[in-house]
């Protein structure tokens, strides 16, 4: 177990390495000079290359990679480009909103993908609905599912706010940074409510596309199951299909459903940063969204790193409980 | 995945046996004439693809003498026009064009580059094979679309850099299967057949072992249709495709999120073409698969 553990630590670092060696490249190959950048373009030929010595730039790349990672080390992103403070404390400020919202929406992903995987591998009269569900469900790009949410609930019915974490000025801030944990920590329910109501729309358009692909995993995974000796006898001695179902086979078809939550956080990811971009949702995501138009490289690279590493991070984990949960995986 | 289960060839057309009792009552529901519809479907949208230039009534990128804003169904506006008083049914035909052809493109270079390299790995085994799925891992241990980001905003926002952004992140899920049918063809006898025949390394690779891994590219590939339309649409929406007044659908959505509650027509019709792009492609995907018995 420790062996495995230890293994899958190991992997991930390594992953982790290579990811920033990939960022420093492009950062390098990036076709906005940081100089510049930060000076803007009519500066002194003395200043550029006073500002050139200062970020290292003239130094080998190898030891230009040594600095960057050292840097990284201690927390320090660079400075971003266009809201000109350093990228780290950008981050620390956007990205509580966006835990926020990845949590509720993958919690949401999985609630749904159960419900899909279980009513489509189940064959009573109006299951065919629940297939006809993914296939939509699978076609669908998240702005989509957003714009029309947004017409519905927030034009038409005016049931659900459609900007931004919260409608109060005064909400809390501390201690956690996550909104809905502040306000009940606060005791502040009205707060909780409004996040909420908040967090439905967005959450929503962002689960979507992983619920599909974890229900219809899970709907394979269950048919294969349903084919298996021991759901026979478990029929034989006259369960209902239900216990059948949820006691004998539910159990065995989660493997693969869980492998493809944690492969779904990474789409997931990127359904953030469009989601957050419609709703003016105040996390990393709409940051970067802000950042692309200007070629703020330092921001784009904080956020990839900040997302790639919790994707590897989560990855990481499902293959440790999978091994956990299924003996015949140790190695 | 196809990567344990040892290659049988297909019984009948549809190889059905192979399946589950549940999965053989659906397959059997259906007939092969539905799936060989589906799967045309590809062929009937890349033919709409190519023809949208002569099917547009109007200029895609200029202004029409109409009045901006006009609804959907006025006039001589199949789809209305937008702010500046374009129309949105050409706009939607070119952009139809680009989306699908961007979608093809990507698939063909993973298809390509991931074939290849899940060829030689499987073909050739021991330290080679090793090492190529070390590589292949690692780029798919990381989110694919983030990290595709980060590579158009260094290169510079235009279409032809999203298009190679993604091309870098997509081959390595082709790689891993194609290596992994390899890997259960190189087992079977009729490689060791072709040993003794004298043939050689590149002979077996090329003609004993890629045919056996056609089926599995093709079922693969025409499922992921829809996902690169959403993850290209989405790179367009953040605006890391062709800059204003080009005709991409995502970026069309994006830009005129603004009338989303005064003009609902201009943002959502090209985000809904890309729901129905994805959704022909899903369907053609499950026909392809039900045709090529793979389940």
């Amino acid at each position: 177990m420790i062996v495995l553990v230890a293994k899958r630590i190991g992997a991930a670092a390594v992953i982790i390495v290579v990811l920033t060696a990939t960022l420093f490249l492009l950062q390098r190959a990036s076709h906005t000079s940081p100089v510049h950048a930060l000076l803007g373009a009519g500066a002194s030929k003395a200043a550029v290359r006073a500002e050139t010595h200062k970020l290292g730039l003239n130094k080998p790349l190898i030891d230009q990679y040594l600095h960057y990672l050292g840097n990284l080390v201690h927390g320090n992103l660079g400075t971003s480009y266009r809201t000109r403070r350093p990228v780290t404390t950008d981050l620390r400020q956007y990205l509580p909103a966006t835990v926020e919202l990845s949590f509720f929406g993958l919690a949401l992903a999985v609630i749904l993908g159960t419900i899909l995987g279980i009513a489509g591998a189940g064959r009573w009269r109006g299951s065919g609905v629940f297939r006809f569900v993914m296939l939509c469900g699978s076609s669908t790009p998240p702005f989509l599912l957003a714009l029309l949410g947004i017409l519905l609930f927030s034009g038409r019915l005016g049931w659900l706010p459609a900007i931004g974490q919260t409608s109060f000025a005064n909400a809390p801030t501390g201690p956690t940074g996550l909104l809905t944990l502040d306000a009940l920590l606060a005791g502040r329910l009205g707060v909780f409510a409004d996040a909420l109501a908040h967090l439905v729309l967005p959450a929503t358009c962002i689960a979507l596309v992983p619920a599909v692909s974890i229900g219809r995993i899970l709907r394979s995974s269950l048919e294969t199951t349903m084919g298996a000796d021991h759901i026979r006898t478990a029929r034989a001695k006259g369960l209902l299909e239900r216990t059948v179902l949820v006691r004998h086979a539910l159990r065995n078809s989660l493997g693969p459903a869980l492998s493809m939550t944690g492969l779904q956080a990474g789409l997931m990811f990127a359904g953030v940063v469009v989601v957050e971009e419609i709703f003016a949702w105040p996390g990393i995501g709409n940051y970067v969204a802000q950042s692309i138009p200007q070629g703020d490289f330092p921001a784009i690279a904080g956020v990839t790193l900040v997302l790639s590493v919790a994707y590897v991070a989560i990855n990481t984990l499902v293959d440790i409980l999978q091994a956990v949960a299924d003996p015949r995986l140790k190695p | 995945m196809a990567v344990a289960e040892p290659y049988l060839p297909p019984i009948g057309r549809r190889g059905w046996l192979r399946g589950t009792k549940a999965a053989t009552r659906r397959v059997v529901a259906r007939s092969a004439r539905t799936d060989l519809a589906a799967a045309g479907l590809l062929v009937a949208v890349t033919v709409l693809a190519l023809a949208g230039p002569l099917l547009a009534p109007y200029s895609p990128v200029l202004p029409t003498n109409g009045l901006p804003m006009t609804p959907p169904f006025h006039g001589s506006y199949l789809l209305g026009t937008d702010a500046i008083g374009r129309d949105v049914f050409s706009r939607v035909l070119y952009g139809i064009r680009i989306s699908w052809f961007s979608a093809l493109a990507v698939i063909a270079s993973g298809v390509l580059i991931g074939g290849l390299v899940g060829l030689i790995a499987g073909a050739a085994g021991g330290w080679l094979d090793t090492a190529l799925m070390r590589i292949t891992d690692a780029f798919l241990a990381l989110p694919g679309p983030i990290i595709a980001i980060a590579v158009v905003a260094a290169l510079g926002p235009s279409l032809r850099n999203t298009l190679i952004a993604v091309m870098v992140v997509w081959w390595p899920f082709y790689a891993r299967i194609v290596r992994g049918e390899i890997r259960s063809l190189v087992a079977r006898p009729h490689l060791d057949a072709a040993v003794l025949g004298g043939a050689s390394r590149t002979r077996r690779a090329l003609r004993h072992l890629l045919p056996g891994a056609v089926p599995a590219i093709v079922v693969t590939a025409s499922l992921d249709v829809s996902n690169l339309l959403i993850t290209l649409a989405g790179l367009s929406f953040l605006g890391l495709g062709s800059p204003e007044p080009a005709p991409e659908l995502g970026a069309m959505a994006a830009q005129n999120l603004q009338y989303l509650l005064t003009n609902w027509w201009v943002p959502v019709v090209p985000a809904l073409a890309i729901f129905l792009l994805a959704l022909v492609g899903n369907v053609a995907g499950d026909g392809v698969r039900n045709l090529l018995g793979r389940s």
